[in-house]
């Protein structure tokens, strides 16, 4: 799919990480020195219940490849419920994206406690390998720049 | 964009960040950034000459913000924040892009790294772009505590805290206090009476000045914030007035209701009108409702007619009352696993399966049988008595994941009781390994087996079954490698602790977490072990984790010293970064209201407001709110946009 | 069905006894047969309400518009204003409460059922019978399971499932649930079918379905899509007419954010645009997929939407698709009740986590 062989294709990511559970997971994985691949930029957010589909869709059609959203597990939440109403609310933009045929893929959530760096390394390192194949996004972006 | 005058600080950590990022690469790419007017890089930005540079670089360029590229937020955001306060400038106005946990360590190719650390870098720059200086915001505090639990955890804490001047409202559930450690006969490894190192205490809590005892109540409900808390107690009816009571048992002796004390685990019975110990505090007599046969003068009426002193009234309702605190400490202990779970060892169904707290009582010289060792089947002395350790721990397939702790201690107490008891008797215990870490506990295990020569073995029981009038215990010994079967008089199980049944609830209550096994969950498990995630209320006990006693009043002590140091101070700030309405949008739609798990938004005239001291700046609200009208102030909707632009941007 | 008479009585006594300030209807429009939206305050206005198949429009949005009119007047009023309100109409006043946008005492809701029928889709009928100009029709009317179409010289009786709009047919309350009085009768089960020859009741999400089974793979999906989002060109006419799109801002439309003689450039420089106005398709498609979850939860299939879209984009699909997904995922259904929290407020424990790492 890329148009320079070259130049393979990087997949672009934007990770929303609750500040609490994924993002200090990731400071685990970095602290435990856990290599992933360096596709996600991570965008830290109080709780992953304060993603706004508006967000994500934006991510999207500013030409992300891949949109990740972790928060902590269920019953870990810092702010004791925000990950189920994340979970209700990105579950429905899911649908969406898909229904308007997205690729599945592309639109990923996980739960990831700060104890849990192999957990974090592992879900972008299986996101990365995921979205390869599928190419650049070009269906919801404006132009890619 | 934003206007405002950015300084980009990149660290080398060293090598750690330099070694994969190039960090003069990273500065320059920053220094075309817009709003960007100077970048340097620096060998370790944390140290003294590092922060210098970033004080004195703002002094010299006018600046408005800082961005510091170094390690997680979580270890020097405070630091370069002061900085930043140090050098004239509002600690929002300092962010951290994380390039070392989050990339440098994580990532081998120094291309890839580097781009992402300019992109991580970005985000930080556009963040700060749209952050506007706040400060902490300032509440009045109540210099008052809350002690939920007043087991030994919560008795040490309310003794703690009034010992340094607090008023203390100390409330338990059950009609005395003292908890599970008023059970225990003599504590490990010293074999000191569990009732005389803990009434003394007791008594004090009764006498304590500062300290107000609320006993057969329960919290209701908790609203307010850290400093102001408002707390609703809802206390049981009290049909005997402790004033009047002389503890005489004359209305014990005329009831007629005959129930299983659960004072004594029920290995003894008694009536509805109760001591639960002879030392029970408060002292006197306890009318359970429940059992009482209609608290009638018509039904029955006879302890109402006996009391000479009068102190039997059954006109009482339940009461409820509202008291301000400033800090809760939460003390609501542990139960044993439940033995429904556990057929397969018999407990429950065979008279002489005993759990340890049972066992515990059986040794009590306040207990059932005045602390003769006698089996409950047939009252006889037990000759060979089997202690199952693990039973329901560290079994994560069937029951609980977790090691109980004390077991391996107290079993060992058991085996050593008995003995004691029955010189002559065979004490065999079923372990796993052995957990002895505490001062002088390898060495009392060590005792055990070798001087009171208890038969320790190594394996699972598989199966626990009656015969005639012996309890009959199949197992594995796994370092023999053999099968061994043993004719018990009495068999004791080292139950799993779990936490106490209302756990769930006072969680909720309190709006604190728990962990996956349902215990109450510490704000961080190394830096803040005896803090929940809500400010202001602590943890002590075994509500948080299993734990043996020292340990418990450790942490109580921790949980008060906490409170103390909250409480000392004069006034509190709470973090700024909370939720903003911008009325002119708000419908009044109360979508934000219910989503809010800190009840800080109510509508007012039709429309949101937020308080601020009740709010922790979760944005819940702002993802759902459907016109844009609510926002997390330095988390706004615009700084996401420009920050998602900016990981996209190429 | 309900006579028409019935109707302009309880009005004009609701009127004359001034139990209501005004009554929100339908009358005979200026386009001949089709029925237009009114808001009539005297008695005598009341013989001018009509009720048959052309009542399309949600009528929550006039409630929507009474609202924001007092709101700019400042005006107050002890009085409630009367509306009529078909299943549907009256879903979305429920939303409206639910959302505290209208309380309860400030409508008087005269409940229509549509019985075992349901309103005419005009698109339906360009190409149902041969020789029917729609611009030479005068009336159309309910009868039985048909409707009746006359022109000046003819009469046609169209079985009503052919012509009738799909929400219609796929509506589950065809009777309003909330009302203050109620004309029509709920229908029963065997009514609401109809008969195997002329059904007036499909599936709900029949539609729904149909395109899911035809647009079997991402890819068929995001064919048919993307050239439907193409199409758009964001008249924003799907906005306007919908009861809930009653934002004082639309947070993804710029023009419509407030500028008063206060606002600074800067202010105005800063304001978030998540999406521009320009018709692309990249931002058509923020646009509606903001709509859609917007509605999530509270759309209650009116249809009116799709119904007023000039270049036909389907949207009642990503409005069904959501709620689907939320009576057969959460048990949640839109316009049900006033007391419960909103969809995307509330959760439960049980709520869908496959799809999470």
């Amino acid at each position: 799919m890329a148009e320079d062989p070259k130049t393979p294709y990087e997949p672009r990511i934007v990770a929303f990480l609750c500040k609490w559970c994924s993002s200090a997971g990731s400071d685990l994985a970095g602290v435990s020195r856990i290599q992933y691949p360096a596709n996600a930029t991570p965008i830290t957010v109080p709780c992953s219940g304060s993603v706004s589909p508006q967000y994500i869709l934006t991510a999207f059609r500013k030409g992300a490849d891949g949109v990740l959203v972790s928060g902590c597990h269920l019953g870990d939440c810092h702010y004791l419920e925000g990950n189920y109403l994340a979970r209700r609310k990105l579950f429905l933009v899911k649908e969406l994206l898909e229904f308007i045929g997205l690729e599945p893929e592309r639109f990923r959530m996980s739960w990831v406690s700060a104890a849990e760096g192999a957990k974090f390394a592992q879900v972008i390192t299986d996101f990365v390998a995921d979205l390869r194949p599928l190419g650049p996004q070009d269906k919801l972006q404006g132009q890619r720049p | 964009m934003s206007g405002k005058r950015i300084g980009v600080f990149v660290c080398h950590c060293g090598n750690n960040i330099a070694g994969t990022v190039d960090v003069a690469q990273v500065a320059s790419v920053m220094a075309a950034e817009d709003g960007v007017v100077c970048t340097s890089d620096h060998a370790y930005m944390c140290s003294d000459p590092g922060q210098n540079a970033v004080i004195a670089a703002i002094k010299e360029n006018a600046l408005d913000g800082v961005v510091v590229s170094c390690c997680s937020p979580n270890l020097h955001e405070r630091t370069f924040r002061e900085n930043a306060k140090a050098a004239g400038l509002n600690a929002f106005d300092c962010e951290i892009a994380n390039i070392r946990e989050q990339c440098a360590w994580v990532h081998r190719d120094p291309g890839e790294a580097t781009e992402k650390a300019i992109r991580i870098s970005r985000v930080a720059v556009r963040r700060l772009g749209r952050s506007r200086p706040l400060e902490p915001i300032d509440t009045g505090v109540t210099r008052r505590v809350l002690v939920v639990g007043a087991g030994i955890a919560g008795i040490q804490a309310s003794l703690d805290l009034a010992a340094a001047g607090l008023d203390v409202l100390l409330v338990e559930r059950q009609a005395t206090i003292g908890g599970r450690m008023m059970g225990l006969s003599e504590t490990f490894p010293t074999l000191d009476c569990s009732q005389c190192v803990l009434s003394p205490r007791m008594v004090e809590v009764a006498r304590h000045p500062r300290i107000t005892l609320m006993v057969s109540s329960e919290v209701e409900k908790v609203s307010g914030y850290v400093g102001n808390f408002q707390v609703k107690i809802r206390r049981q009816a009290a049909f005997v007035d402790p004033d009047l009571c002389k503890l005489c048992d004359d209305c014990a002796q005329v009831c007629p209701v005959v129930v299983p004390n659960e004072y004594e685990l029920g290995l003894s019975a008694r009536r509805a009108i109760f001591m639960p110990y002879p030392q029970a505090i408060p002292a006197t007599y306890t009318l359970d409702e429940s059992s009482c046969l209609g608290l009638n003068p018509v039904v029955c009426g006879k302890c109402r007619d006996v009391c000479e002193a009068g102190a039997i009234t059954y006109d009482r309702k339940p009461e409820t009352v509202v008291e301000q605190v400033g800090a809760v400490v939460v003390a609501t202990g542990f139960d044993l696993y439940g033995q429904e779970q556990l057929g397969e060892y018999g407990l429950g169904a065979i008279e002489d399966v005993l759990d340890g707290l049972q066992y515990e009582r059986l040794c009590s010289a306040s207990g059932p049988t005045k602390g003769k060792i006698l089996r409950p089947s047939d009252h006889r002395a037990p000759k060979d008595v089997v202690f199952i350790q693990c039973v329901g721990s560290r079994d994560p397939a069937r029951h609980c994941a977790w090691c109980s702790k004390i077991c391996c201690m107290y079993t060992a107490k058991h085996a050593k009781l008995f003995k004691h008891q029955v010189p002559d008797g065979r004490a065999y215990v079923f372990y796993i390994d052995i957990r002895s870490g505490g001062k002088g506990y390898e060495e009392f295990v060590q005792g055990v087996m070798e001087e009171d020569e208890v038969m320790y073995l190594r394996g699972r029981v598989s199966r626990v079954y009656q015969d005639g009038d012996k309890v009959r215990v199949f197992g594995t010994d796994t370092l023999s490698g053999q099968n061994v079967e043993i004719e018990a008089d009495l068999v004791v199980l080292a139950l799993a602790m779990q936490p106490s049944a209302g756990t769930a609830a006072i969680a909720k209550t309190l709006k604190i977490s728990r962990d996956k096994d349902g215990f109450l969950a510490e704000a961080h498990p190394k830096l803040r072990p005896v803090e929940s995630v809500t400010a202001g209320v602590f943890l002590a006990g075994t509500a948080q984790g299993p734990k043996d006693i020292p340990e418990t009043v450790a942490q109580a002590s921790a949980a008060a010293a906490k409170a103390i140091g909250l409480l000392s101070q004069p006034r509190l700030s709470h973090a700024p970064t909370v939720a903003q309405v911008r009325s002119r949008l708000c419908t009044g739609c109360r979508m934000c209201v219910d989503t809010c798990p800190y009840d800080a938004i109510r509508l007012v005239q039709g429309k949101a407001v937020v308080t601020d001291v009740l709010c922790e700046g979760c944005g819940s609200c702002v993802a759902s709110c459907l016109r844009a009208a609510i926002q997390v102030k330095n988390s706004s909707p615009l700084q996401m946009k420009e920050m998602i632009e900016a990981v996209l941007r190429v | 069905m309900i006579d028409p008479e019935e109707l302009r009585t309880r009005a004009r006594d609701l009127l004359e006894g001034g139990q209501v300030r005004a009554v929100i209807g339908y009358r005979r429009g200026s386009r001949g047969w089709a029925a237009e939206p009114v808001v009539i305050t005297r008695p005598e206005e009341a013989q001018d309400l009509v009720w048959d198949p052309s009542c399309v429009h949600n009528l929550a949005l006039y409630l929507v518009q009474d609202r924001r009119r007092r709101g700019a007047l400042r005006e107050s009023t002890d009085r409630p204003i009367g509306i009529l309100a078909k299943g549907c109409d009256a879903r979305a006043i429920v939303v409206l409460m639910q959302e505290n946008y209208v309380q309860r005492d400030e409508v008087y809701i005269i409940g229509l059922s549509c019985e075992s029928s349901g309103m005419l889709d005009e698109r339906k009928l360009a190409g149902a019978a041969e020789g029917i100009d729609p611009q030479a029709l005068e009336a159309v009317d309910f009868e039985g399971d048909a409707f009746v179409l006359s022109s000046q010289h003819q009469q046609w009786r169209l079985p009503a499932a052919g012509v009738m709009a799909e929400r219609c047919l796929e509506c589950r309350n065809p009777c309003p649930k909330v009302h203050d009085t109620l004309l029509g009768k709920e229908p029963r089960e065997q009514e609401r079918r109809g008969t195997a020859s002329a059904p007036t009741m499909s599936d709900p999400f029949a539609e729904l379905q149909r395109f899911e089974q035809t647009a079997d793979s991402a890819a068929a999906r995001w064919d048919f899509w993307s050239r439907q989002f193409d199409r758009c060109i964001r008249c924003f006419a799907c906005r306007s007419v919908c009861p809930m799109c009653y934002c004082e801002e639309c947070m993804v439309d710029s023009i419509s954010f407030t500028v008063t003689p206060d606002t600074t450039a800067q202010e105005k420089a800063n304001r978030l645009r998540w999406i521009e106005r320009s018709a692309s398709r990249s931002d058509n498609i923020g646009y509606h997929l903001t709509r859609a979850l917007h509605l999530a939860g509270r759309c209650i299939d009116c249809g009116e939407c799709e119904r007023v879209c000039p270049v036909r984009i389907p949207l009642r699909l990503l409005n069904t698709k959501m709620e689907r997904e939320s009576r057969e995922r959460f048990g949640y259904e839109p316009g049900a009740s006033v007391e419960v929290a909103a969809l995307l407020a509330s959760f439960r424990d049980d709520d869908p986590n496959d799809f999470i790492r």
